[in-house]
């Protein structure tokens, strides 16, 4: 009997203690928050690029319908401020002044990828492509 | 007390007389301070020293804490907008008697324009003893305005047309000036005092001057809003509202009419109107200016047309990182409005990202930028890139390179 009254008590305690802890005042909480500076924001234009990159690694079909106009467009500029026109540039010209490789990308006509599945472009070939493009 | 409460009750009931002699002390004076603590009546008053600040400059805040009831300890901290920098920064310490009052001084310095508030005071008194807490929050919320820092400009963008008011711009129209035109014949109706009396003599007949008269021009400043990029460094928005500022001032010095367009995300604009007042409205509407996201699409027809007043000149600043904006710049040029365009660069607040590829992809984007300006300028477009470390001045005065390579020369 006196067993069970002293564990009757020591839970009783525990009770009352547990419950006094989970209503203690903001004491214990910190009372006064620093304000957090603004979060960094990265233009969505430069995001959807990223995206673009990784997808043409993976996705012939990427290459040729969302990287390829890109490269074209800049190409084209490109080489109009130089004076040459890249619709109107022959496979030996084109392949001279930009490289085999970046030349079949952005040549006129290139045709739709036969296995749209197939690899795309990995970005350490895109890489020198791009510095071609720089260097006009 | 709940800790020593239960020690007692568990070392009586467990026959464990030291739980007791432990805990018993510690109820008494939990007891005591109990007994002894009263509310605190604490009054706070928060003032400020100007309301009005240029960005990089500081205001003084004076706090008085004023205690009516029994002594307390404080921590005091003050509350303010994330671009507000205060110091001291963290909370104070200190001890309050009864009927005495505290007077603390911060040093407000906000590290961006804009309207940032402060206050309250944040404050966790406690009694002697450390037995009670109250947490309060006291004494007003401030309003901090931070006005844009502006540079000093030189030039301006030379307007294509001039309107017919009395501005600063000589005008390509013949008329009463002070700008030599040309030597011609006289005519019927002109006036005794434009005949050159040198030239009549020398040629034995009448002959007047010409000269250029000054007008005024209509300037719209379109704020892109749509889209920014920001780091720790600030943003391309804090860029663009300091420049529009600084070419409102000066255009309205020059007496020109200006009006403002925040084109983004929620339309805000402002009607072409001269002077101080008006100045002193477009700095409190650039205040304002925030990116507000949408996906709404918003093309020219969004802009009320009195906002565009044929031959004025329109001067956007933008990153150009909005699909929208680009397409509203060149939907402007081919209705064959006078249009120039300060791109604030991304650049320096944009970094690539860690892998090889995202390295690959901010040098293709960079291309894809370059390659968007070349398109703009193939338009008759002035695109400036525009870096806030650079001074804005000669960002203006390669857009009047521009526009004069492109024969675009002002005419009324």
């Amino acid at each position: 009997m006196r067993l069970v009254a002293e564990i009757a008590l020591v839970a009783l305690a525990a009770g009352a203690i547990a419950v006094c802890l989970s209503r203690l005042p903001a004491s214990a909480a910190p009372f006064w928050r620093r304000a957090s500076r603004p979060e960094p924001i990265r233009p969505e234009q430069l995001i959807a690029v990223e995206r673009l990159v990784s997808i043409s690694e993976a996705s012939a079909l990427s290459v040729h319908a969302h990287l390829r106009p890109i490269l074209v467009e800049i190409c084209a500029q490109r080489l109009a401020a130089r004076g040459d026109r890249l619709d109107a540039m022959t496979d030996e010209a084109g392949a001279e002044i930009l490289g085999e490789r970046l030349w079949e990308l952005v040549r006129p006509g290139r045709p739709f990828p036969e296995d749209r599945h197939g690899p795309g472009i990995p970005a350490r070939e895109l890489a020198p492509m791009l510095g071609v493009i720089e260097q006009l | 007390m709940a800790l020593a409460g239960a020690a007692i009750v568990t070392g009586l009931a467990g026959g464990a007389p030291e739980l007791v002699v432990i805990a018993t002390p510690m109820l008494l004076l939990i007891a005591v301070g109990l007994a002894l603590c009263a509310e605190p009546r604490l009054t706070v008053e928060v003032a400020l020293d100007h309301t009005r600040l240029i960005e990089g400059q500081s205001a003084t805040i004076t706090v008085v804490i004023r205690n009516d009831g029994p002594a307390v300890d404080l921590e005091a901290a003050l509350e303010r907008t994330s671009h507000v920098g205060v110091d001291p920064g963290g909370p104070l310490l200190l001890r309050l008697g009864s009927g005495r009052s505290q007077s603390l001084t911060f040093a407000a310095r906000p590290d961006r324009w804009g309207a940032h508030t402060v206050g309250p005071m944040v404050i966790r008194a406690r009694d002697p003893l450390g037995v009670r807490v109250w947490d309060a929050r006291l004494g007003g919320r401030m309003t901090l305005r931070s006005f844009p820092d502006e540079q000093r400009l030189r030039h301006l963008v030379a307007p294509l047309r001039t309107q017919p008011f009395l501005g600063a711009h000589v005008a390509r129209l013949r008329g009463s000036g002070i700008e030599f035109a040309d030597i011609r014949p006289f005519s019927p109706g002109d006036r005794v005092r434009q005949v050159n009396w040198r030239a009549t003599a020398r040629r034995g007949s009448l002959y007047v001057t010409d000269r250029h008269p000054e007008h005024a021009s209509d300037v719209v400043l379109l704020l892109d809003t749509f889209a920014e990029a920001r780091n720790g460094d600030g943003g391309t928005l804090d860029a663009a509202v300091r420049a529009a500022a600084t070419m409102a001032r000066a255009h309205l010095a020059r007496r020109d009419r200006v009006a403002l367009v925040d084109f983004g995300g929620t339309l805000h604009w402002l009607e072409p109107a001269f002077g101080t007042r008006q100045l002193y409205r477009i700095v409190d509407a650039l205040l304002a200016s925030d990116i507000a996201f949408s996906y709404a699409w918003r093309a020219v027809e969004s802009i009320p047309r009195k906002l565009l007043p044929p031959g004025a000149l329109i001067v956007a600043v933008t990153p150009l990182l909005d699909e929208r904006s680009i397409r509203l710049i060149t939907d402007l040029r081919t209705r064959g409005r006078d249009l120039s365009v300060i791109e604030v660069s991304p650049t320096r607040h944009t970094q690539p990202g860690p892998t090889a590829g995202d390295r690959v992809a901010y040098q293709l984007w960079t291309l894809q930028r370059q390659a968007l300006r070349a398109r703009l300028h193939a338009m008759g477009i002035a695109v400036v890139v525009w870096d806030e470390t650079d001074l804005l001045d000669a960002g203006l005065e390669g857009v009047n390179a521009f526009r004069r390579s492109a024969g675009l020369a002002a005419h009324a």
